[in-house]
C-alpha cells in the first residue's frame, strides 16, 4: 500500500585496511565491522518545502530537503572508521504523504533500523508516535518547530533536533530586551504557522518582560477596500510608539513589504530582518565555516540552512553515541543520547538532550540577511544550571515529563 | 623561476644568519593578508609586508633565516627572507593550509589542509607534496616527534588525535581527545602529549607510549561563561614546568603548572586570543588577539599585561627572532 522509493547512500569503508596497521602491537585480526543504518524520512511534496516565490516566476526563496545535511554527518562519520569498527549508512524513505510516514518507519524498523531522521510537518507525528510505542527506536525531527509536539504528544520516542518555536522566539525577545527595546508590535498573518509563531512570541515577551503595545492581522493582498489590514504603513499608525514591528508571516508574502514601510522608523523582526534560526550560513564562529564550505560543496553550492544543520547533528549523536560507547547496540546508544551525551553543535556551548520533553538545547542564532546578529542565551540572561534551558520549556514549565 | 628560489634559498641556508636576534615580532592577520613587524624596544611598527591571502600558522627555520607562513586562501607557504622582510618564494600545499611543523633535517613541512581533511607532507626543496594522509575532517595543530619519526595531527571536527608515522605516512594511532582538540604541546620529557581542547574548554593530556588519554586540565576563569572558554594556543617553557593557553574568547591566558596539572592564573587579554609564543629567555609572552586585532605583551615574572598593540585585521598567528 506505502508505495516508498528508497536508495542506500553508503559511504565507502576508506580506512577498513587501516586497521590492521593501527594494531602495531596487538597481532589479533580486526574486528568484524557492523553497519549502523540511519533512515531519512521526508514526505513527497511537502508543502514546508514549497518554493518561496513573488508575484509570478521569481524565486524569492527555494527551500530544500535537508538530506544533505544528513550526508554530511556521514561523511564526517568516515574519519572514525580506524577507531571505530561501524559503518553508518542512510537510507532515505519518501513517504506519500503523512498518513503514509508510520507505516514506512515500521517496515524500516522491522528490517533492522532503529535511526531515523523525520523531516515531516506536525501531522505526520501523531499517527507516528502510536504507532511506535514502547518499541526500539529513536526519532530525531529535524525540520519541525511545532510546540505541541513537544509538550502535548510529549513521546519518548522523539528526539527534537529542531528548536521548538518557544526556543526562537525567546532568543528573538532575549536580545530585543538586551537592547532595551521592550516595545513590541505585532503583525500576525492568517495562516495556522502565523498563529502559533505569535503565541510563541506573545508567551516569550511575557517571560522577559517586554510589552506588546499592539497586535495587529494584517491580511495579504492590493484591494484598497482593505487597506487598514494590508498596508503595513497604516497597520503600523498606531498612537503608541513601538521599538520594533514583529512579524509573522508563514507565507513570506506580506513580510517582504514590511521594511521601510512603516509609519515609524523601526526595525522589523520575525518572518524578515532579524530571524531566529538554527543555522546560517554566515556563521563564522566555532568552526561554522568548515561545516558550511563542506556542506556547500556536497550540495553543489547551496546554503545550509537549521534543517540540514539538524540533519546533520542528529546523524552526529549517532555516530557520537557508537564513538563514546565503543557501541553499536540501541539500547546503549540510546541511553547515552538521552543521559550524558553532550555533542558539538558549532553553536557554542556543547548541547544535549533535555530529559523531560527530549528537546535538544542548544543556542539560537539571529540572523540578518549577511550576518548572525547575536547568538542567544545573550549574557545576563542566566540559569541554575545550563544558560541554555533560558530558551523554551524549562522543566517546571514544561508539561511534558518522560524522565517521570 | 621557482627553481631559482629554491638555489638562492639553499645558499641561504648555508650562509651566516644576518637576522639573527633581531627580536622583531611577527604577526599574521588574517583578514588584511598582511604580516606586521613590530620592534621589540618601541612596540612600532616596522614594516608591513603583503603575503599571500589569509595568513596562518608561521614558522623559523633553525637558523631564523627564513619564515614560513601558510596562507590559507591561496593554497601556498610564502617564504619570507629575515634578514631583508621580503618574500622570496612560496610552496604549494593542498586546499586551505592552517597550521605545519617542519623537520629540517629530512627538509619536509607537515601542513595540515583544513578543507582537505588530510596532512600534506611537502618536499621544501622540491616544491612538491610527496604524500597525503587522510585525517579526521579539519585537521589543524600538527607535532614533530624529537627523533622526527612521528608526526602528530589533530582533528577539529574528529575529535581525535592522529599519529602519522613519517616514513611510511600512514596513520599509526588515534586517540579520541575531548571535543575539537586544535593545538598541541609536548613536554620535554617525551612522555606527554598536551592538546587542546576548544569545545570542551580543556587541555587533554595523552600518554605517548600508550597513547591514551590520562588527564585533562579543565579551564574557567572566575565569571566567566563555559561557552566562551575556548581554549586553542599552548606553549611550554623548556624546562617543562610552565605551560600557557590562550583561552579565545574568554579572553585569558591560562598559566598552568605542568608537573602539577594545575592552573595557576589568568591573565586578561584580548578577544579570541589564539597565537601565542615565548621569547627565548621566557620573561615575554607574546599573543594575537584575532577579534581585538591587536597583539598582547606579557610580562612571565608578575604574570601582568605590560602593553597592547594594534596590528591588522584578525591576527592569527605571532612569532619572535630571537
Amino acid at each position: 500500500m506505502t508505495k516508498l522509493r528508497s536508495s542506500t547512500l553508503v559511504f565507502s569503508v576508506l580506512f577498513a585496511g587501516a586497521i590492521a596497521s593501527a594494531g602495531a602491537q596487538s597481532p589479533s585480526p580486526p574486528p568484524p565491522r557492523q553497519q549502523v543504518k540511519i533512515g531519512f524520512v521526508e514526505i513527497e511534496n511537502d508543502a514546508r518545502y514549497e518554493p518561496l516565490r513573488a508575484y509570478e516566476r521569481i524565486i524569492l526563496k527555494s527551500r530544500e530537503h535537508p538530506l544533505t545535511g544528513a550526508e554530511v554527518g556521514v561523511d564526517e562519520a568516515a574519519a572514525f572508521a580506524r577507531v571505530l569498527p561501524i559503518d553508518f549508512a542512510l537510507d532515505r524513505i519518501t513517504a506519500k504523504s503523512p498518513a503514509d510516514v508510520a507505516p514506512a518507519v515500521l517496515a524500516a524498523l522491522e528490517a533492522g533500523t532503529h535511526f531515523f531522521l523525520l523531516d515531516a510537518p506536525a501531522d505526520a507525528f501523531k499517527p507516528l508516535a502510536a504507532a511506535i510505542r514502547g518499541r526500539d527506536t529513536l526519532i530525531f525531527n529535524v525540520s519541525e518547530p511545532d510546540d505541541s509536539l513537544r509538550r502535548d504528544l510529549c513521546a519518548p520516542e522523539f528526539v527534537h533536533v529542531y528548536p521548538s518555536r518557544a526556543q526562537l522566539m525567546d532568543g528573538l525577545v532575549q536580545f530585543a530586551v538586551s537592547r532595551k527595546w521592550r516595545d513590541l508590535l505585532v503583525l500576525e498573518g492568517p495562516s495556522p504557522a502565523d498563529a502559533a509563531m505569535t503565541t510563541a512570541f506573545a508567551h516569550s515577551a511575557q517571560k522577559f518582560g517586554a510589552r506588546i503595545v499592539a497586535h495587529q492581522h494584517f491580511k495579504p493582498g492590493t484591494d484598497p477596500r482593505e487597506r487598514e489590514q494590508n498596508d503595513p504603513t497604516l497597520l503600523s499608525a498606531i498612537n503608541r510608539d513601538f521599538d520594533i514591528a514583529f512579524v509573522a508571516d508563514d507565507a513570506f508574502d506580506f513580510a517582504r513589504t514590511v521594511p521601510y514601510q512603516l509609519a515609524r522608523p523601526r526595525p522589523v523582526m520575525g518572518s524578515i530582518d532579524l530571524e531566529p534560526v538554527a543555522w546560517h550560513w554566515t556563521w563564522e564562529r566555532y568552526g561554522a565555516p568548515q561545516v558550511n564550505s563542506r556542506f556547500e560543496k556536497k550540495s553543489g553550492g547551496r546554503h545550509m540552512t537549521g534543517p540540514d544543520w539538524a540533519a546533520r547533528l542528529a546523524v552526529k549523536m549517532v555516530v557520537q553515541s557508537a564513538l563514546r560507547t565503543r557501541s553499536a547496540g540501541f539500547a546503549k546508544q540510546r541511553a547515552f543520547i538521552l543521559g550524558d551525551g553532550s555533542f558539538d553543535g558549532d553553536k557554542g556551548l556543547a548541547l544535549s538532550v533535555r530529559r523531560w520533553d527530549h528537546q535538544v538545547r542548544q543556542g539560537i542564532l539571529l540572523a540578518a540577511p549577511y550576518e548572525v546578529v547575536a547568538e542567544p542565551p545573550i549574557e545576563g540572561f542566566l540559569h541554575q544550571t545550563n544558560e541554555l534551558d533560558t530558551l523554551g520549556d524549562d522543566e517546571p514549565e514544561s508539561p511534558c515529563h518522560l524522565d517521570k | 623561476m621557482r627553481r631559482l628560489v629554491f638555489a638562492l634559498l639553499s645558499v641561504l641556508a648555508f650562509a651566516p644568519a644576518a637576522a639573527k636576534d633581531t627580536g622583531l615580532i611577527f604577526v599574521s592577520n588574517e583578514k588584511t593578508n598582511n604580516i606586521i613587524v613590530i620592534d621589540p624596544k618601541t612596540y612600532k611598527v616596522v614594516k608591513d609586508i603583503k603575503v599571500s591571502h589569509r595568513p596562518r600558522d608561521m614558522h623559523f627555520d633553525a637558523d631564523h633565516g627564513t619564515l614560513y607562513i601558510a596562507c590559507g586562501d591561496d593554497d601556498v607557504i610564502d617564504i619570507l627572507d629575515v634578514a631583508t622582510l621580503k618574500i622570496i618564494g612560496k610552496l604549494k600545499t593542498g586546499p586551505s593550509p592552517e597550521a605545519f611543523a617542519m623537520d629540517e633535517k629530512r627538509r619536509r613541512l607537515y601542513v595540515s589542509d583544513e578543507e582537505g581533511s588530510s596532512l600534506a607532507v611537502i618536499d621544501m626543496d622540491r616544491d612538491a607534496i610527496v604524500k597525503e594522509v587522510p585525517t579526521g575532517a579539519e585537521p589543524e595543530g600538527v607535532l614533530v616527534s624529537e627523533d622526527g619519526k612521528t608526526v602528530y595531527v589533530t582533528s577539529e571536527a574528529g575529535d581525535m588525535v592522529h599519529a602519522v608515522d613519517a616514513d611510511t605516512g600512514a596513520v599509526t594511532r588515534d586517540v579520541v581527545a575531548g571535543l575539537r582538540p586544535r593545538r598541541l604541546a609536548a613536554t620535554p620529557d617525551g612522555k606527554e602529549l598536551w592538546a587542546t581542547a576548544e569545545l570542551s574548554g580543556e587541555v587533554v593530556i595523552i600518554d605517548r607510549a600508550r597513547f591514551v588519554v590520562i588527564g585533562n586540565i579543565p579551564f574557567l576563569p572566575p565569571g566567566m561563561r563555559k561557552a566562551d572558554v575556548t581554549p586553542v594556543g599552548l606553549t611550554m617553557t623548556k624546562d617543562g614546568k610552565t605551560a600557557y593557553v590562550t583561552l579565545g574568547h574568554a579572553a585569558r591566558v591560562a598559566v598552568v603548572d605542568v608537573p602539577a596539572r594545575k592552573v595557576l592564573a589568568y591573565i586578561l587579554v584580548g578577544k579570541r586570543a589564539w597565537g601565542l609564543t615565548l621569547s627565548r629567555d621566557e620573561k615575554t609572552l607574546y599573543v594575537a588577539n584575532g577579534q581585538g586585532d591587536d597583539i598582547t605583551i606579557i610580562d612571565t615574572a608578575s604574570r601582568k599585561a605590560k602593553i597592547s598593540v594594534p596590528v591588522g585585521r584578525v591576527p592569527y598567528g605571532i612569532v619572535v627572532d630571537d
